[in-house]
């Protein structure tokens, strides 16, 4: 009897935290997106750079629309629309680790620790605030290019599939770098990790059709996931709505995100060990 | 009722570091109970495993009556937490964190608004509520962090040196509010701390840690009366320093002091002043500064260690307003 007593508290604690988590995680995502918010030179890099660099690109590939194998567009911000949007959200997800690793540096992770807090909450609240913020800035990404005469062709159905593209592509990105932010506890290195994951975005067919590149980076960019994601989700603005182009660019960085947050998760059980 | 803290044997070591070798400790409810030490002397160490932060090496610790290792959900849920170098995210304001933390603990939200709205005046922070917390001064930090510590009613709040780095006043105000916590709502706290002076003022029992180790255990005044003779301090020109070491040998026991200063236990008291002076002026050493010390904790210290607390790392017993926080040990 007395053995079973700590056991049957330990099991009703733990009880107590499943119910709790999904408020906790909520009200650690609201933290995330209001302090977000809160750094204008936090998310103003993430909305600016890649429509500059979508709009540099307008023009320097303004004649190569005309290349034969060049899909049929309205203009090349018409084309770009996928491949900014994931760039843009891409920032984000960078930064979202990068404050998981300086909770960590400055001691408000160990204030949560210290608490009763649903452990997963920690990590979910982290990246559901990243989600909740990449799906805005794809509609925002969206209407600007709009004004700009970029239309989508695949309408909202086109739009809401990639506000999901947005939202998986920024828990893909929030894994890996929350995984490498728990794991360092460093800001610095997570920013490190940051130019890798654009040379990822930038060795796919995101500015360029793989159909007009030769040799191994046309290898590189026929074999790369986020091309298979760009590509899908470019045939939906292009072209019109289709289930299995939704599908692809929805479950590719799905299925890769699955993969990071698992990293993240490892990563998290690794460093609540190491006290242990 | 619970003991609200209750240590045997507690170990921690780090790779070849041993920084807690074997702390007992029993911490009796509705006290105040300070642990006393140097930088690195294992005070830090021993909360984050009493708050189970870190795993002990070796040994049990149980704290509000669950045990920190096997039953640390509980053991959470029942205390509260200020620590060191915890910091508060600077980007909320004390009102969104306040609400954070009644989230983080699952309180019901009616009961957190009203509890937030009374801690907040309790503390003095009701005007700053809504702004955030990186315009706020180093002490408004600290009443926040209590005020957060203290939003669930836990059994036992922890304070890991709560005033290192606060000016006098603020330190003045934080010691207030602790006297009321305990008086009026008997709530037990644990609290370190580098400063003689704070263990003196707050705690109806202390703990002396060094090296890992608690050498002294007992109330303040208690210890003090162990060590039994005041302390007599002369200033003599460097030439006469032994010559009045050997006058003074007479009159009690050489006690450990800062460079320059020759220090006793004055066995006989006051009573014995005259006597010393004139012992001193027989041996014509002119006397630059002398002074006669009732025991003090730093006496308990230096009799259990050998050393100075005061004045040993950068005077930081003497100034707490001196020292900015440092690295927990």
């Amino acid at each position: 009897m007395a053995v079973a007593a700590p056991a049957a508290g330990q099991a009703r604690a733990g009880r107590e935290r499943q119910i709790h988590l999904p408020a906790q995680a909520l009200a650690l995502a609201g933290r995330s997106v209001r302090s977000t918010a809160r750094q204008p030179e936090m998310w103003l890099p993430s909305m600016i750079f890649p429509l500059l660099i979508a709009a540099v690109n307008n023009s320097a590939m303004a004649k190569a629309v005309l290349l034969p194998g060049f899909p049929p567009v309205d203009s090349v911000l018409q084309f770009l629309l996928p491949a900014t949007v994931v760039q843009g959200v891409m920032f984000g997800a960078v930064s979202g680790g990068s404050d998981l690793a300086l909770d960590i540096e400055n001691g408000f992770f160990e204030r949560l620790i210290a608490s009763p807090v649903a452990r997963p909450a920690i990590l979910v609240g982290r990246l559901a605030g990243g989600a909740v913020l990449g799906a805005c800035q794809a509609v925002i990404f969206v209407v600007i290019f709009r004004v700009f005469g970029a239309h989508v062709v695949g309408g909202p159905p086109a739009v809401l599939v990639l506000m999901a593209m947005a939202v998986m592509v920024t828990l893909m990105v929030g894994g890996i770098t929350a995984a490498v932010g728990i794991r360092t506890g460093s800001q610095e290195s997570v920013d490190a990790a940051f130019p890798l994951i654009f040379i990822l975005l930038f060795m796919s067919s995101a500015f360029f059709p793989a159909e007009l590149m030769d040799g191994w980076f046309r290898w590189m960019a026929e074999h790369n996931p986020l091309s298979w994601m760009i590509d899908a989700a470019r045939r939906l603005v292009l072209f019109g709505f289709d289930w299995s182009d939704a599908a692809v660019a929805v479950v590719v960085p799905g299925l890769i995100s699955v993969l990071t947050i698992a990293l993240a998760v490892r990563q998290m059980r690794k460093r609540l060990e190491r006290a242990r | 009722m619970t003991i609200p803290v209750e240590a045997v044997g507690l170990v921690r070591r780090f790779g070849d570091i041993v920084a807690v070798a074997g702390v007992d400790l029993r911490v009796e409810p509705g006290e105040v109970f300070a642990f006393l030490g140097p930088n690195g002397a294992g005070k830090s160490t021993t909360v984050r495993m009493l708050t189970t932060l870190l795993a002990p090496s070796a040994g049990t610790a149980r704290v509000a009556g669950y045990d920190v290792v096997t039953e640390a959900a509980q053991v959470r849920r029942a205390i509260g937490v200020a620590l060191q170098d915890a910091a508060i995210d600077p980007l909320m304001t004390g009102r969104e964190l306040l609400r954070l933390q009644a989230v983080l603990y699952g309180l019901p939200r009616a009961r957190a608004e009203a509890r937030s709205a009374e801690l907040l005046e309790r503390v003095g922070l009701t005007a700053a509520a809504g702004r955030r917390v990186g315009k706020y001064s180093g002490g408004m930090r600290r009443r926040l962090d209590l005020a957060l510590s203290l939003l669930h009613e836990p059994e036992v709040l922890f304070l890991d040196e709560p005033t290192t780095g606060l000016d006098p006043t603020s330190r003045l105000n934080l010691w207030d509010e602790l006297r009321t916590l305990n008086l009026e709502h008997g709530t037990t706290v644990f609290l370190t701390t580098q400063y003689l002076e704070e263990a003196d003022q707050l705690a109806a029992r202390i703990a002396i840690i060094d090296g890992g180790r608690i050498v002294r255990e007992g109330e303040p005044n208690r210890l003090k009366a162990e060590v039994g003779a005041p302390t007599l301090r002369i200033e003599v020109r460097d030439a006469q320093a032994d010559v009045a070491r050997t006058v003074l040998a007479r009159f009690g026991a050489e006690r450990p002091d800062r460079a320059g200063v020759l220090a006793i236990g004055l066995d006989g008291g006051a009573a014995e002043m005259t006597s010393v002076v004139r012992a001193l002026d027989e041996a014509s050493v002119v006397i630059e500064h002398m002074e006669l010390n009732a025991p003090s904790l730093d006496d308990v210290f230096a009799e259990a260690t050998g050393r100075r607390l005061e004045g040993a790392d950068g005077d930081a017993a003497a100034g707490p307003g001196a020292t900015p926080g440092e690295p927990a040990a």
